[in-house]
Formats: structure tokens, sequence, C-alpha cells
């Protein structure tokens, strides 16, 4: 019975693992010298037995276009063919960077040819070491060539991105310096003990020379990044490979000197995962704001009035293909601000609600355009931002205080004197009928 | 008695006093008719549309208080004013000019008159320049007679001091403020003279009005105070006096305090002060009296008089202790620039960079009053031979109105309705000496005096005859130079008909004069209709241009873009502009904008003005901090209107030196030879600000790739144009008057037009402006 259970569920997982899919699309074009293709075959099945409907391009095919008349043709492309230098003319650093602000997803593979792509790899904060220097590590020491590097991911890697981090990733090709751009998310990293030279730099002079070669130094250590992601404003995601061989049928089946078997083929499911949008998305399904006592939300708020704010966070879950409220957020904040924030305040998730986060605070006692303003950034994880803007109006004519005790004097004051207004007027009236004209300056005076 | 022409006798006083009466009706009914007529100029030149700048947000407030009601409008928070500031409309805005509009909506639909709200804004400044007229008439009447109101009335009615503020479509505060400024006068007048606490509460309650619909009230504020305690002085205080001004004052302050943008102010601000220094005053003063009626030792009323001085000195220095303490306002800004006209340009940049802030330039005098101005002294000399207690005000009125008008172009409105007043009791006074058919007695020589204070003697039949004689000369102006040549040739035919022909007394030297001024007073009126319908009746939101045929040619690029505006943009994109388009862009686009004509925060002006002078890296982040999605520029370049934003920009650079004075400095704008250009000379900070890019981005490409010409400063631009990496075009209006760029992800254009020739060549700025207090003002071409 038990067993029974575990094989139904392992069904199901197995079942929903092949129709894992992206949050933003399947149709993915893989750009790929013809010769190649098929040295890549296992990755690509494995993309179509996620449910992707892979369309293969030749780098100089004119055809299926990337984007026609502003409209991206497909929602992710791959760009195997990490050494040509002539693309087709629709395959260019800009139209790439015009497919990124239509959304589309990228996977842009290196080498250490200088190409097109490698020219535009700058544009995205990489630096790249000058032509023709691959990584390089002796370390551990194996047959392989010296420029095929095990690495086995570590802590300082994306571990929310890579899913195994036990086994190595067998890397070839050519690593990147890092600048200091927000919106990179360096996915794995070069081992210590590797660094970027010519092939046959083995020797300890080919080391000095390249580290004392005009200005450029020594590319070396775990600084240097081998695949690296980057988010753009708009959520698009790319990712630099430094070599194409990563997705290679050779690696993914390889056996490491000490037994271990490759995780180049886990690697670059999750490399996938999280470029086209599978892993780590969220999204804000809704926010409402309204007084505290109301359920709807008004169009303009009084001074220091109770406000809260609500905020509803799905994340995708690729397993189902759908929406799942997430409750797992605890550093978010909400701003509330004209200009600068006025007020800046954590914005926790509510436990009883799975993906509800909520607060409360008090509208500051200020009137102008005030924005409830949610930005959260993290790397790796796509930008969440929403901005509502509500006036914060002064109370109204009639919403104010009607009798106030500290006027109590001045009350005082109007009432006397209308009552000693109306004794004076009695007793001038009142005298007038008895005596003649002489009261009335008596009275003027006492007054 | 002899006469000098043929009088009939046979009429009954009764009839005479009717036949008068009806004249003056009729003679006030065509003065009215004119006023409206000469106003409605921009409505048949161009269209029925809200002119200029101010009144566009005074057309929006009161669109807002007809479709919401009174309660919503006065607790109307505007959050697309000065974003994201926001404004609170009904705490900072006379609101009188709004619910003037109002009610007159309300009760013509109550009357099933579905007329629009627009067309009401836009004839309720002619409407009530007929009511000015009437205001003028009755003020007047107090000082002369009836003949000298009728002149006057006339003269109100077509000034060109006047019309400039209250064309159709000229919406704004002024439209009604002249009109309650002159029958507040006119009840305080009669209160004064009456000794009426009636007419002191109706005189507060148009005081309430007008302190509703105007910041000038501080004039009445201090005028009417100015009178008493000149008065005091004197020695003409009376029961009278005291009456009226105690009742004025009084509830004319508490009513006041109701308006919410004047609030406290009545008791907290120097302005006020003297108002009340004067009721404190009288108060003593009374009480001196009183005294003095009960007390009969001399010693004694010395020291009466003594204590009162005491006291008057006490109160002024209380005063000046409470100044400095803060508990009294000090005066404002505005207030130091009545006295010395360079004090704006040094300290409040933002004052002086309003055309109509500037001193008035001596033609101007005589192109908006004409013969008035040199009528206008005699008019006071006159006031000076009789002296009565309502003389020594128009006296006082003259003197202070004359300084003002000399020191800011816009309060020559204040000054044109006592020139109007003395002038026409000028001009009465003459009439009446030279049509009087009374011949002296031989041996009476002291007729003269007699004639010089015609006054209204219901009996004596030939000075009702003069007094006709007056009116129809009166109503000649207004009824065009046909009836004037009527009249003219009347008056000659009478001329043939005397006994006496030569002489000091004769018809020939009665005529010479009296034509005289019928040929001014016809040149008056020509002079008037050409000032009205070339100079006064532009909307300055359309611009006109002629063919070379002759045929008119409409430059209409504000709507252009500004509808451009309304249909592609979001809803609540925010534009940024130079102030002066603020209203125009709320009114016609409904946009949000940074900056708009209420210009009471400095700081957020200086900061559009810095991100306009800065190089667009300075810029972005200004731009990212406010929103901003599309920034406007107007651009006269193409066409020579010369009222764009590259003539303001150095405006821009004084306010936003004002505030950064590390950032911004005015000497890196000019050339090393202190030139503003904007060719290769220009300077690098120039060529580098976001203002100098946005106009002239792409203005090579006009001319084929050669450098371009820019036609308002008749400089060639480089060669090579500016770039823009931050913003792009979104739009550029047909004559390229208007841009609007569009800040990163958005695109902005680039709009303009530019103005007639003749209204652009004229001497006189026109420009809006709502009111003395809140500056809410615009930079225009002033040539």
């Amino acid at each position: 019975m038990f067993a029974l259970k575990r094989v139904l569920l392992l069904a199901v997982g197995l079942a929903s693992l092949v129709s894992a899919t992206s949050s933003t699309g399947n149709s993915v074009l893989v750009v790929v010298e013809p010769k190649r293709q098929d040295d890549f075959s296992m990755f690509f099945e494995g993309l179509k037995d996620q449910g992707y409907e892979l369309t293969f391009r030749q780098p100089k095919d004119e055809k299926p276009l990337i984007a026609e008349y502003d409209v991206a043709a497909f929602a992710h492309v791959v760009l195997l063919a990490s050494e040509t230098k002539n693309f087709a003319k629709d395959i260019t650093p800009q139209s790439l960077v015009d497919l990124l602000r239509l959304k589309t997803n990228l996977i842009i593979a290196l080498s250490t040819k200088q190409t097109p792509l490698s020219l535009l790899a700058p544009e995205f904060s990489l630096i790249l070491p000058p032509p023709g220097t691959p990584l390089i590590s002796y370390f551990p020491k194996r047959d392989e060539p010296a420029s095929l590097v095990p690495i086995t991911p570590t802590k300082r890697d994306a571990t929310q991105i890579i899913s195994d981090t036990s086994k190595p990733i067998w890397f070839s090709g050519v690593p990147q310096a890092l600048g200091s751009n927000p919106q990179l998310v360096p996915i794995l990293h070069a081992p210590a003990e590797s660094f970027a030279s010519e092939i046959d730099g083995g020797s300890a002079d080919a080391l000095v020379d390249s580290a004392e070669k005009g200005g450029e130094g020594l590319w070396a250590g775990s600084q240097l990044s081998v695949v690296t992601g980057f988010q753009t404003l708009d959520g698009a995601r790319v990712t630099w490979v430094g070599g194409v061989d990563l997705f290679s049928d050779e690696l993914a089946q390889k056996v490491g000197p000490d037994g271990l078997k490759s995780g180049n083929a886990a690697f670059a499911r999750d490399i996938v995962a999280w470029t086209f949008q599978e892993s780590l998305v969220l999204r804000i399904d809704k926010v409402e704001h309204h007084r505290v006592n109301e359920t709807g939300p008004s169009e303009l708020y009084t001074t220091n009035d109770e406000l809260v704010f609500n905020a509803y966070i799905s994340k995708f879950n690729p397993k189902q293909g759908s929406w799942e409220p997430y409750s797992g957020i605890n550093d978010m904040q909400l701003e509330f601000t004209m200009l600068d924030p006025h007020i800046r305040t954590a914005l926790p998730p509510v436990r009883s609600v799975p993906g509800k986060y909520s607060v409360t605070f008090r509208a500051p006692d200020r009137h102008g355009v005030f924005k409830f303003v949610v930005d959260y950034k993290r790397k790796g994880w796509s930008h969440l931002h929403s901005s509502v803007t509500v006036p914060i109006v002064p109370p109204r004519h009639d919403g104010y205080p009607r009798f106030l005790s500290a006027a109590w004097p001045y009350y005082a004051g109007a009432i006397s004197t209308s009552i000693a207004f109306f004794l004076f007027s009695a007793l001038w009236l009142a005298g007038e009928v008895r005596e003649s004209a002489k009261r009335p300056g008596k009275a003027g005076k006492a007054e | 008695m002899s006469t000098a022409y043929p009088i009939p006798s046979d009429i009954s006083p009764a009839t005479v006093k009717n036949t008068a009466s009806l004249l003056r009706i009729v003679a006030l009914s065509l003065i009215s008719g004119a006023a409206i007529a000469s106003r409605l100029f921009a409505v048949i030149n161009f269209e029925s549309i809200i002119h200029e700048f101010d009144p566009w947000f005074n057309y929006r407030a009161t669109r807002v208080l007809a479709a919401k009601g009174f309660y919503e409008f006065w607790n109307w928070f505007d959050p697309t004013a000065w974003y994201p500031l926001g404004r609170v409309v009904g705490g900072t805005v006379y609101p009188g000019l709004m619910v003037t509009s109002g009610v007159i909506y309300n009760i013509l639909h109550f009357l099933n008159l579905p007329v629009d709200i627009r067309n009401v804004c836009v004839l309720l400044a002619p409407g009530f320049s007929a009511l000015t007229a009437w205001a003028t008439y009755m003020f007047t009447k107090e000082m002369k007679d009836e003949s000298a109101g009728l002149l006057a009335a006339a003269f109100i009615g077509i000034v060109p001091g006047y019309i400039s503020r209250s064309v159709a479509g000229s919406y704004d505060n002024e439209a009604i403020a002249i009109f309650l400024l002159m029958f507040t006068f006119y009840c305080w007048i009669k209160a004064l003279k009456q000794g009426s606490a009636l007419f002191g509460t109706i005189a507060a309650v148009f005081y309430f009005y007008m302190v509703a619909a105007w910041g000038g009230y501080v004039f009445i504020t201090n005028m009417i105070p100015l009178h008493a305690l000149v008065l005091v002085l004197m020695g003409r205080f009376s029961d009278r006096l005291y009456v009226a001004y105690s009742s004025w004052y009084a509830i004319g302050t508490l009513a006041s305090m109701q308006v919410p943008f004047v609030g406290f102010q009545p008791v907290s601000t120097s302005e006020h002060m003297g108002a009340l220094g004067v009721f404190g005053l009288l108060q003593i003063v009374a009480f001196a009296q009183l005294v003095r009626t009960h007390v009969s030792s001399q010693q004694f009323q010395k020291l009466l008089f003594g204590s009162v001085v005491a006291i008057g000195v006490l109160g002024f220095f209380s005063f000046i202790f409470l100044t400095y303490k803060g508990k009294i306002a000090p005066w404002t800004g505005r207030f130091y620039s009545l006295w010395d006209t360079g004090y704006a340009k040094k300290y409040i940049p933002i004052i002086a960079s309003v055309s109509e802030h500037q001193p008035t330039a001596w033609p101007s005098f005589f192109m908006d009053l004409q013969f008035l101005i040199f009528l206008f002294p005699a008019g006071v000399v006159l006031c000076f031979r009789e002296l009565r207690d309502e003389h020594l005000f128009v006296i006082i009125y003259a003197v202070m109105a004359s300084y003002f008008a000399g020191v800011m172009v816009r309060l020559m409105l204040t000054l044109t309705p006592v020139v109007c007043v003395a002038s026409a009791v000028a001009l009465s006074t003459l009439l009446d000496t030279y049509i009087d058919p009374t011949e002296p007695v031989a041996d009476d020589d002291t007729r003269s005096e007699a004639d010089s204070t015609v006054t209204s003697n219901g009996s004596s039949a030939p000075s009702k005859k003069a007094k006709k004689a007056a009116a129809a000369a009166v109503s000649a102006p207004s009824k065009g130079p046909l009836s004037d040549l009527v009249a003219a040739a009347t008056g000659s035919a009478h001329a043939g008909t005397g006994n006496i022909t030569t002489g000091i007394f004769g018809l020939d030297s009665r005529g010479v004069v009296v034509l005289n001024v019928v040929f001014m007073l016809m040149f008056f009126v020509f002079h008037c209709t050409w000032v009205t319908s070339n100079a006064y009746s532009s909307p300055s939101v359309v611009l006109a241009s002629t063919n070379p045929d002759g045929s008119q040619h409409i430059i209409d690029d504000f709507r252009e873009a500004y509808y451009w505006l309304r249909q592609n943009t979001p809803q609540d994109a925010v534009v940024m502009s130079w102030w002066d388009y603020g209203y125009q862009i709320a009114g016609m686009a409904d946009r949000p904008t940074l900056v708009d004509n209420n210009t009471w925060n400095n700081t957020h002006i200086a900061t559009v003005g810095k991100a306009m002078s800065s190089s667009e890296e300075v810029a972005y982040p200004i731009l990212r901090k406010h929103d901003v999605d599309y920034v406007l520029v107007i651009f006269g370049g193409l066409i020579g209107y010369s009222g764009d934003d590259i003539n303001k920009f150095l405006w821009m650079v004084r306010i936003a030196q004002g505030v950064w004075p590390e950032e911004i400095q005015e000497p890196n704008y000019f050339t090393s030879q202190g030139e503003y250009r904007i060719d290769d000379r220009a300077s690098q900070t120039m060529k580098d600000s976001l203002m100098y890019k946005m106009s002239y981005y792409r203005f090579n490409e006009l001319f084929g790739g050669n450098p371009g010409t820019d036609r308002v400063r008749q400089q060639q631009v480089p060669k090579e144009g500016p770039t823009l990496d931050y913003l792009d075009e979104a739009f550029t209006s047909e004559n390229w008057i208007v841009s609007l760029f569009p800040s990163l992800s958005y695109l902005a254009p680039h709009h303009f037009f530019r103005s007639t020739s003749d209204a652009s060549n004229c001497i006189c700025s026109r420009n809006s402006d709502s009111d003395f207090v809140s500056m809410s003002l615009l930079v225009l071409p002033r040539w």
C-alpha cells in the first residue's frame, strides 16, 4: 500500500517534471552551427521533454526572423553559435538588446574567439579576457587537458539557482570578470586556483608574462565568473555561458577521475530554468489600500488616516505551470513616498493568508500626492515593483473639531460681550422712557 | 435774464426733470452696450475661447464648481497641480470670480437656459464692465453731478486701460474686481456723506465680495483708512466719519476673515495694520470729543490731547515691537518692490521675471488713457477747489494710484477709474461753463463762480438745459462717429440762432471750445476702438499673422500640442514645462504639471529651472524623482515667436541660481564677451543645457542639413545640432512652437507658435495674473 502510494507520487512527479514549463512561453529559437547541432542532442531532448518547442536555425539562415514588426517571434532564444563571426543580418548586438526590451530571454554562449557576441558582453558589465585565453586550471590533477576544468559549486555561487551542488560541472571556455552592475547575477564562479591564459601558457614564465602584460594583468581566481546571469529592469533574463561545451553530450555523460558523475546536465537544466523564467519568478498579483475598518479603496485619503496596504504575491510553479501564492519573503518593505519616502516600513507576510502581505500605518501629516511603493529587488529573483498613486488631502472644512476646550477664553469673551450688549441695550431703552436725555451719556460712560 | 441762445420757456420743471431722467437712463444703457460691444473683438476675430494663462485656471475651477457644487469646490484638492505637492485649491484661491460665474450659471439653468459654463466665463468680464460703468456713474455723481457721472461712465466703458483686463475671454479676477472697487468706494462716500451705518454696512458687504474676488482688495483696505486719517488730521472728524468707518471696518474685517485664503491676515499682517490703527485712532478721537463736550477746563483738554498723542505713539511702537517679535508678519517682498523698483530683481527674481511687474513705460499711459491723461490733473485741481470730504478721497486716490501705476504695469488698472472720474469732472465743468446759455449781467462778474458749482438745482431751466447738452455729449462717444457729427451739426445750428455771435460770451467762442471737446471725444473713441481691436483682443492661445495677401493666418500650435497630449498620453502622465504653461496644460491637456502660474513655491520652480538649465545627466535624476513623463518646450525660432523658452531661459537660470548658487551660475550661459548667443559662439554650458538641446534638436534637418537660422535671435545655429541621450522627441507642432520630449521610455514633443505682428509690436504688455497677493503671473513677450 505504502509502496503503491510512493510509486503513484513518483509518477505524478515525473509527469509534472515532463510538463515543467516557463512562465512566459514555450517557443525557443536555437541558433547553432549545423556541424555542432548533434553534439547537444541530450540538451535539446531535455528541453523538448520539458515541453519547449524548439526551432533550429543556422547562424547564416535568413529565416525564421527573431523579431518581426517589433514583435518578438520567440519567447526564448538560445545562441549556441559561439564561434560564428558573421550572423544573418537580423542577429546583431543591437537586435539582441531590442529583444530583451521585448522581454525575450536569451542564453548566449561565448568562446575564446572574438565575435559580435563577445563585443556585446561588455554592455552587460562583463569584462572578457583577451581573445584566445580560455580558463585554465591544473587542479585537481587529472588526465583531461588543463582547459577542461571541473567546477564544484560552492556557497558563493547562486545556490538558489543551482539545484545540485555536489557534482562537478565540467567547463571549457572563457571566464568573465564582473563589473559593478547590480543587475548581474553570477551563477557559477571559476575555481580559486584557475586563471585565464593561452592554452600553452602553463609555464610559470607565461604566467608572469601575462601578469605583466600591458595593463591587462592576470585573469585569475574565484572572482571570475564562468556562467553569469543578467536580469534587465523589465524582467527579461539573459545568461552568458563562457563555453558552449557545457551543454554538450560528451561532458554531460562524463565521469570524473574520482568516479563522480558529471553535473552538467542538471546544471544546464538549472540555467534554462532560471533563464526561461521557470524558477525564482515572482509577481505582484494585486495591491490594495484602504482605511482601517473599511474594505474598499478610497480615491483620496486625509492626513493622519490609518491606512492598510495589502500586497498579494505569487510565485511561478514550473511543475504545475501555475502561479501559487507565496509567503516566503520576509524582508520586503513598503515606502510611502512623495519626492522622498515619508514612511518606510516592513511589509510582512500574513500567516493566515498565503501570499498576502499587509501593513497598517498612519498617513503622514502632510498633504500631497503620495505613492505606495513596493520595490523588492534581490539577485536572481524577478523584481517586484508596484507604485500606486494616491492623493493625501487636508481635512475637509467640516472635518476639524468644532469646539475646542482651549478656545474657552474666546467663547467666554463672545458670550459676555453679547450679554453685556443686551443689558446695555435694555438699560438704554428703559432709561430713555423714564428720564430725559442725560441718562444715555452716563450709561455710555459706564460701559 | 438774457440767454446766449433761445431756450423754450413754456416747459414745466416736472417735464424737464422727467426728460432728463429718461435721457440719463437711455445714455447709461447705450454706454453699457458700448462697453460690452467693444469687448467682443476677441470673440469675433478669433472664437469664444478663454484667453491667456490664469484665466485657464479660473475656468477649470469654475467648471469644478459648476459640476460638483460649492462645498466640493471649497474642499477641492487638486493633485495634478504642483505635482507631487498638490494644491489645496479651496484654501489658496480667491473664490469670488468662480462663485459669481457659478451663481450666474445656476440661475440661467434654473430659468431653463442651458448656457455652457464656458460662455458664462467668456462673457463675464464684458458683462461686469457694464456694471462698472454704472458704479462709476454713481461715484462721480457724488463728486459733481449726473452729467459728470455720465461722462465718467462713458470713459470707463471704453478706456483701453480697463479693457485690457476685461475683454471677452479674459476670465480673470480683475474682470469683476474693478466693479467691486468702484462700488465699494461709492458706498463709502455715501456712508461718509450721510453718516449712514446702512451704507457703511453695504460698503462692508461689497468689500467682503472684493476680498473674496481679488488680492487687490488691499488697495481698498488702505485707501479708506488713509482717507479717514487725512480727514481726522485736517480736523474734519465728525460723527458721520465715525459711524461710516466703524461700521465698514468692523463688519468688513470680520467678513473678510471668512475667506479661507485671507484667514487671520487682517489682524496679523502689516498690510492690514493701517486700517486697524485708524480704527483705534477714531475710537480715541471720538472718546476725546465726548469728554471735551463734558469738560470745560482748558488744561484738562490739553492733558487729554497729550494723552491722545501718547496713546498713538505707544500704539505705533507696540506695532513695531510686535512686528519685530514676529507676531505681525513683516512686509512682503512684493510690498518692498512697490517702493524700490530694483528690489525684486535683486532678491526675488521670480517676481521680477513677470513682465507685468515691470515699471510702466511712458507711452503706455497714453496708449491706455489717451486724452484722459492730461484732463486728469485738471480734474484733480477742480477737486481742490471744492475740497469737500469726498473730493479729498479722489485726490488721495489719484496720488496713490498714480504712483503705483508708475511702478508696476499691472497697477495701471487701479489708476484707470480715478482718471476717468477726474477727467469727467474736468470735462463736465468745461462743458457746463461753455454751454450754459446764461448771459452775465454786465455789472455782475461773480457769475463764473456759480458756473463751476452747478448743482442739482431743479428749478433752474437753463442749468437743466446744460445738463442735457452734456448728456448728449456723453452719449455721443458710445454711439460712434456718425452721431458725433450730428451732435456737432446740431451745435452749430444752435450757434446760428444766437443773439450774440462774437465776444467772450459769444457763440463763436463757445462753439470753438465745444467743438474742440467733441473732436477730442471722437478721437478718443477711435483710439479706444483701434487699441482694443489690435492690441488687447488676442487670446494668446491662438495667434494670428497676416499673409502677404492680407488675409489672416491662424497659428494654433498651442492647442495642437495640448490636444496631442490629451489624446496620446496616459491620464496620469506628468508634464514638465516652464511655469507659464502650467495652467494651460492643466486646462487644455488635463495632465498633471510640475509647476504652474500660481508661483507660491519658489523651490519647486527653481527645481524645474535647474532641470532645464543643467546637462541631461544632471537633469535626468530630477525628472525621475518627479515622475516626469514629458517635457514641454516652447520654441519660436522657426516662425519668429519671441515669447519662447529660449528668451525666458535666463530667468530659469536666475531662479535656479537663487536656490543652487553652486551648481547654476548665470555668467556661464553667456559668451566670454558677455553676450547671450545660441550660435557657434554659445558657451559650452549653454549648449549642454537641456533647454538648448531640446529647442534646437533636429532643427537643422528642416534646412536640409545646413545650419538653420533662428528667426527670433537672428543667429545661425551650430552646424552640428545637439543630440539627446535621455530624452526623445515625441511631438512637434506644425510651426515648431511646441515640442514635447518624453523622458526615457516615453517620447516628448516640441511645441510652439507666434503672435500677430500687431500684438507683438504693441508697447503695452498685457499679461494675465490672478491677483495681487498670490502671484500667478507669467512672462509674455512685450514687444
